[in-house]
């Protein structure tokens, strides 16, 4: 990992994986955690969770299409894994998809993967800041973010800033991991999470710091009922979470009003 | 025009780089400043994102805006509105 942002005001700090860092510094904290891993992160991915994630995905998109979106965000898009099945599924219905990530580099190898499946067009790749999103009023009829909440430096100003750029009516779907797992799984799953994964994330991307982040910042993310509610106060209606692969995952589903 | 001799080193650094992916005209339409929210020019010669309203230029780097105001170049004749 990189050397420490400097901070201009240390006034509110925040939780970054393990410990608390200063509010102004952390998305430049996590941006450096993607830069590290961006080339290999889908891959990561994929040997982390023994290729359940593309489950939860799948079931992310399933949701999705119960109305196909015309115009779709995807936030912390990064390498464009959710989009490019998005791209897949609603290939007959021309929906316009934006990824939108802080870290330019894991758009750009999303954007190398978009190119090498053939799809020149229909996806945007937009670099920007989750909380100061530079997208118009009530624009998206659909939003989705898969486990990228988390790493907002402001939780509650990620999501109404996605509140203020939906359209009325419109659906927003969030996949995260669960910090509390029920007891009979929590043994195993904290010693997975905690031993297994920073050492196949060394092995992988020679970056076993990043993945220790990643599992903290899941320990340390707000129980789902607590985002559920969080979903309230910033504008959404019709608050639906399902647990997925015993409670390992959260997809919380929301309306905007 | 800039009353103010204080030039920033602007050094152009891959210009004229022809296979430069070029930013998507529907993207260019859809994107507000971050800041302001307000309307953005495109420089195409500086492959810039112009919100003269926050005095501030967001690079476009490989045809993909960085819409961060903290990268962005803070436009030394800004009019501050």
């Amino acid at each position: 990992m990189p050397e420490h942002p400097r901070s201009k005001d240390s006034s509110e700090w925040v939780p970054f994986g393990s410990h608390s860092v200063p509010a102004d510094t952390k998305s430049q904290l996590v941006s450096a955690v993607f830069d590290s891993v961006a080339d290999r992160y889908d891959l990561m991915n994929d040997v982390m969770s023994g290729g359940i994630h593309r489950i939860w995905k799948r079931r992310l998109i399933d949701e999705l299409a119960v109305r196909p979106p015309m115009r779709l965000l995807d936030i912390a898009g990064g390498t464009g894994d959710l989009a490019l099945r998005a791209r897949k599924r609603f290939a007959a219905h021309k929906t316009e998809i934006t990824v939108c990530d802080i870290n330019v580099k894991m758009l750009g190898v999303g954007r190398r993967r978009a190119r090498d499946q053939g799809h020149l067009h229909g996806i945007n790749w937009l670099c920007a800041d989750g909380e100061a999103l530079p997208l118009p009023d009530r624009y998206f009829d659909s939003c989705t973010l898969a486990f990228g909440l988390r790493n907002m430096t402001h939780i509650e100003r990620a999501l109404e800033e996605i509140c203020r750029v939906m359209q009325p009516g419109g659906r927003f779907l969030c996949l995260e991991f669960t910090p509390d797992i029920a007891p009979p799984l929590r043994g195993l799953y904290e010693a997975y999470s905690l031993r297994i994964i920073p050492k196949i994330g060394d092995w992988l991307t020679g970056d076993a710091e990043a993945y220790r982040y990643l599992v903290e910042s899941i320990r340390r993310f707000p129980q789902a009922t607590h985002v559920a509610r969080l979903l309230g106060k910033a504008g959404f209606a019709g608050v639906r979470v399902n647990a997925l692969s015993a409670g390992v995952a959260s997809l919380h589903s929301a309306w905007r009003v | 025009m800039s009353d103010q001799p204080g030039q920033k080193s602007l050094k152009a650094d891959s210009k004229g780089n022809k296979n430069e992916p070029e930013i998507d005209p529907k993207l260019l339409e859809m994107l507000v400043c971050p800041v302001t929210h307000g309307p953005l020019r495109y420089d195409r010669e500086k492959q810039e994102l112009i919100s003269d309203q926050a005095g501030l230029a967001y690079p476009v780097r490989d045809g993909i805006p960085i819409m961060l105001s903290n990268e962005a170049r803070v436009l030394s004749n800004a009019k501050v509105s």
